[in-house]
């Protein structure tokens, strides 16, 4: 009896920890376009934006490739700036399509928030 | 743009670095010089500045907690070698390029797979030219009592009533049909490509 306690809670722990991460994955680009619509960041800036705003641990070198690929979707721009301590920053800004989509995803984001929010109560 | 080296005091930490940023320009290396640079610089621009924000009192602590938090350059950058190096087999139609983003991009789907066939069946078509100029006789479309036999190389031929019957058109249809192969393959893959984004 104990034991199938036992094991009904640890399959629901890793159902809901899989579950948490595969939010965290579908939800990364989401959040980034949105970090970036206030302000241009270089990569280590905008992880650090990232853990701030909603305390997810990313693997820090994996955004590198999705930052490229969002500029290869013409979401994002990137410009490298010297810097005074010899080594350069590459800042991401949005591009004027990521901001179009970016105010398509919001709105969608909000409806399904909405429509979370009546099936949760 | 130069690239600047990031300094460290303790000979530990330098050669830690040295060593991730080997790794970094080896996992790269089959990409444009640009693409190369633009890579290494990125993560030479991340680590700098990881150190700088670090509260990690000893230098080679903080520089290895840094680079076990990027990931080992072998993975993390892997998605990235393959995404670039397939924008750029699709925009130059270089036979070596797109050899090499199948090959990168081999585990990441089935349709790759046959990608990779439709190539190598493209190469067996260019190295069948060069059989029917080396070995005329032996080399052509077979067909016997009407049906098709080989499409290739063939010893035995008359005495086993096979007719070669493209003749001197051999080579030039051979040509046509890489040719046809090699666009269809090169327009499906930038399909795909496009696919992918969505």
């Amino acid at each position: 009896m104990l034991c199938d306690l036992l094991y009904i809670y640890f399959m629901n722990e890793t159902f809901v920890s899989n579950w948490k991460s595969q939010v965290k994955k579908g939800t990364l680009t989401f959040i980034i376009l949105n970090i970036l619509k206030e302000n241009e960041y270089y990569g280590y800036e905008l992880i650090e934006q990232i853990r701030k705003h909603t305390e997810i641990e990313i693997a820090e070198g994996t955004l590198y490739p999705l930052m490229n690929r969002l500029k290869t979707e013409n979401l994002v721009d990137s410009k490298w700036v010297e810097q005074e301590t010899g080594i350069p920053r590459k800042y991401y800004c949005l591009t004027e399509m990521g901001t179009k989509t970016l105010v398509q995803m919001n709105e969608y984001w909000k409806n399904l928030e909405n429509a979370i929010q009546k099936i949760i109560k | 743009m130069k690239i600047e080296q990031i300094k460290f005091k303790q000979e530990a930490s330098k050669r830690v670095y040295n060593d991730y940023m080997k790794r970094v320009k080896k996992v790269t290396n089959s990409l444009s010089k640009e693409s190369q640079d633009d890579i290494y610089m990125e993560i030479n621009s991340h680590i700098f500045e990881a150190i700088q924000q670090s509260t990690e009192g000893n230098e080679i602590d903080a520089l290895l907690d840094i680079i076990e938090k990027l990931g080992s350059p072998e993975e993390v950058l892997k998605p990235l070698v393959a995404d670039k190096k397939l924008e750029q087999a699709t925009t130059t139609f270089n036979p070596i390029h797109i050899l090499k983003a199948l090959a990168l991009n081999f585990t990441n789907g089935f349709s790759y797979i046959i990608f990779f066939v439709s190539y190598l069946l493209l190469l067996g078509f260019v190295f069948l030219i060069f059989a029917k100029i080396l070995h005329p006789n032996e080399t052509g479309l077979f067909l016997k009592d009407g049906q098709f036999k080989v499409l290739g190389i063939s010893s035995g031929t008359e005495q086993d009533g096979f007719t070669e019957v493209l003749g001197s058109w051999f080579i030039p249809a051979m040509f046509f049909i890489t040719l046809f192969f090699y666009m269809l393959i090169t327009f499906t893959l930038k399909v795909k490509k496009h696919l992918n984004k969505k």
